[in-house]
């Protein structure tokens, strides 16, 4: 178990290869995501059986059948207790409403849509997930106040954050979001001429460390100045080392610098803005493109 | 030759732009809206494969794959449900399941029954045995709720509510029983035992009282429905924790997910059973009807569901499974 985990990359996404052998990934939602997903359909749930029992409650005194209004309450808060998840995630292909406000949804853990049996399996084994649950009220055994123990558990276990139930079923939860894309990043000011001169040709750089480089990049400007100064200084001169550039003034500098070169960004004398996003009307409201961030003049020392 | 990003989205966006609108709309697509998603579907797929080659930026990727994967989901919708099939689960799925289970179903029987035979004695035998068994409180309101034979029945209304009492207690327990299978399939033996012992001490308690006729005339309407149902609940939980141990070379939960259609098979079944339960319990079952008939009616019903468990769905059987383990062998 312990080492070859690790040759996967440490991330929350997982591949799915469809029938016609196309592939793409998911992005799989975490423990907290799913817990607010599932305190709205708590509330949802509480709040079903309470307008239930209101409604009873006057049906009662007004029919003067209190048996009758108590057995629908009882059989209201059945069903929602046992079936709520299964009738929405069957009704709305892997969906509840809590899980819909936090763009979630149940999957089949090959990325095929969920099925009946699944949905069934993997709700009826949440009063296993759901342990220990607690009585508020030892009279009234029927209500629990569950603390997710077992299920969390197994979920921290879980590469894709299943618990017991989607185990069992066979399902995960992925997040179904729209993504934005950025601009490209765009270093300010421009690299001079003499600057990228001063690297090689063809940089001795990874895919996955220009991309480490890319990421770092784009968040300077939410960093504190001296903080990113601290952070490049503790890369630069590994890189500097690769490139044969033994002492580094401007870390920061110099990893845009870096990272200019390896994405081929020429030189800029003759000072062109970056490409805008092309204009005119985006066919839907919000554009899914970001205007990016120029990275701050204020991330160098 | 790798395309630069910006060249690359500038060629393409206006196609995932499209499908992403398309995606996007509320409701259900017509055809031509639908072959027009497939199509962009299946270049954007490419257009995925082509960025992953060029190493292009993780937002670029995220935002690739996030259109494919919410295409994925419209175009692959879930199948929709029908009737029939719920029917052929019950009459046909469901007791061939129970047959090929039949096994770990009559474990999940003496389970039940043994406790349940214990508690019956021991409770004839001596009230000391029921008190230390049940709280002294429901032995008292047990004797008093059945001091009074059913010839004049119950107002209506309160059987409706207890229905509605009946079948979250009774279809609870049936649930947890196969629910807690999931450990190794302990939680079920434990629940079978205990519910086995108390319904047995519960029965006992009231014959001991002298009220014997009236408990077993209230209880042989629906009794065979809800004990049953609840071995059955209890035989799926059994089965689950049984895939879980005998793997047979399979992972745990691999193992466990060969065997769900049967699970999903008897535990629907068991579910039905119940709700049927129910309805006998609080609507005949207390009923003024006289005592030879109701007893007649239980021995009907028992013989129903031997029957059903024993004949149901066996002609039609070889053909059904075959065709729902070919289809099942995807997933």
């Amino acid at each position: 178990m312990g080492k070859p985990r690790l040759e996967r990359p440490l991330d929350t996404t997982t591949e799915v290869e469809t029938p016609e052998h196309v592939r793409f990934r998911y992005q799989v939602a975490g423990p907290g995501r799913r817990l607010y997903a599932y305190l709205i359909d708590v509330l949802i749930r509480v709040a079903i059986i309470v307008v239930f029992w209101i409604v009873a409650g006057i049906g009662g005194l007004v029919g003067d059948l209190p048996g009758l209004s108590m057995g629908v309450v009882l059989l209201v808060w059945f069903v929602v207790e046992w079936f709520y998840y299964v009738l929405w995630e069957v009704a709305w292909s892997g969906r509840t409403l809590g899980k819909r406000v936090f763009s979630l949804r149940v999957l089949s853990d090959t990325g095929h849509p969920l099925r009946v049996g699944q949905s069934l399996i993997r709700n009826l084994l949440r009063s296993v997930d759901f342990w220990p649950a607690w009585q508020p009220i030892p009279a009234v055994p029927f209500l629990q106040a569950p603390t997710y123990v077992v299920g969390g558990v197994t979920m921290g276990r879980d590469p894709r954050f299943r618990r017991l139930g989607d185990l069992a079923a066979g399902t995960m939860v992925v997040v179904e979001e729209r993504v934005f894309v950025e601009q490209a990043l765009v270093i300010h000011p421009p690299p001079t001429a003499r600057e990228l001169a001063s690297l090689p040709q063809r940089l001795p750089l990874s895919g996955d460390e220009i991309e480490a480089l890319e990421l770092f990049l784009r968040r300077a400007h939410k960093l504190p100045p001296l903080r990113v100064h601290e952070l490049a200084e503790m890369v630069a001169p590994t890189f500097g080392a690769r490139v044969g550039i033994g002492s580094i003034r401007d870390p920061f500098r110099f990893l845009q610098v870096l990272f200019a070169r390896a994405r081929g960004v020429a030189a800029a004398p003759e000072h062109r803005p970056p490409s805008p996003p092309p204009q005119g009307p985006t066919p839907f409201g919000s554009a899914a493109w970001r205007p990016h961030h120029p990275t701050h003049p204020a991330g160098r020392p | 030759m790798i395309i630069p990003q910006d060249q690359f989205v500038a060629a393409r966006r206006r196609d995932w732009e499209e499908l992403d609108r398309l995606i996007s709309l509320p409701g259900k697509r017509d055809g031509a809206e639908l072959s027009r998603v497939a199509a962009l579907y299946r270049a954007t797929c490419n257009d995925l494969v082509h960025a992953e080659a060029a190493r292009y930026t993780p937002d670029m990727m995220g935002y690739l794959n996030s259109v494919a994967g919410r295409t994925h989901n419209v175009l692959y919708g879930p199948r929709p449900l029908h009737v029939s099939g719920f029917v052929r689960l019950l009459f046909v799925d469901f007791p061939v399941a129970l047959r090929k289970n039949g096994r770990l179903f009559g474990l999940a029987c003496a389970l039940f029954l043994i406790p349940a035979a214990v508690g019956l004695f021991g409770s004839l035998a001596s009230r000391a045995f029921s008190e230390s068994v049940l709280p002294r409180a429901v032995i008292e309101g047990m004797e008093q709720a059945y001091s009074e034979s059913l010839s004049r029945g119950r107002a209506e209304s309160v059987d409706a509510g207890m229905a509605g009492f009946y079948v979250f207690n009774n279809v609870g327990i049936a649930l947890r029983c196969f629910a807690t299978g999931l450990v190794f399939g302990l939680g079920s033996i434990y629940f079978l035992v205990y519910n086995g012992l108390i319904i047995g001490t519960q029965a006992g308690t009231v014959m001991h009282a002298g009220y014997g006729a009236n408990i077993w005339t209230f209880m042989c309407g629906h009794g065979g429905f809800e004990l049953i149902a609840i071995f059955v609940a209890g035989g799926a939980g059994l089965q689950m924790g049984y895939a879980l141990v005998a793997t047979d070379g399979l992972t745990r939960f691999g193992s466990l997910r060969r065997h769900r259609r049967d699970i999903v098979a008897q535990v629907a079944g068991a579910a039905v059973m119940l709700v049927i339960a129910a309805g006998i319990e609080a609507f005949w079952s207390p009923s003024s009807v006289p005592p030879p008939i109701k007893w007649g009616v239980g021995v009907f019903n028992l013989l129903l569901i031997v029957g059903f468990f024993a004949f149901g769905g066996r002609g039609r059987a070889p053909l059904l499974t075959a065709a729902a383990s070919a289809r099942d062998g995807g997933g």
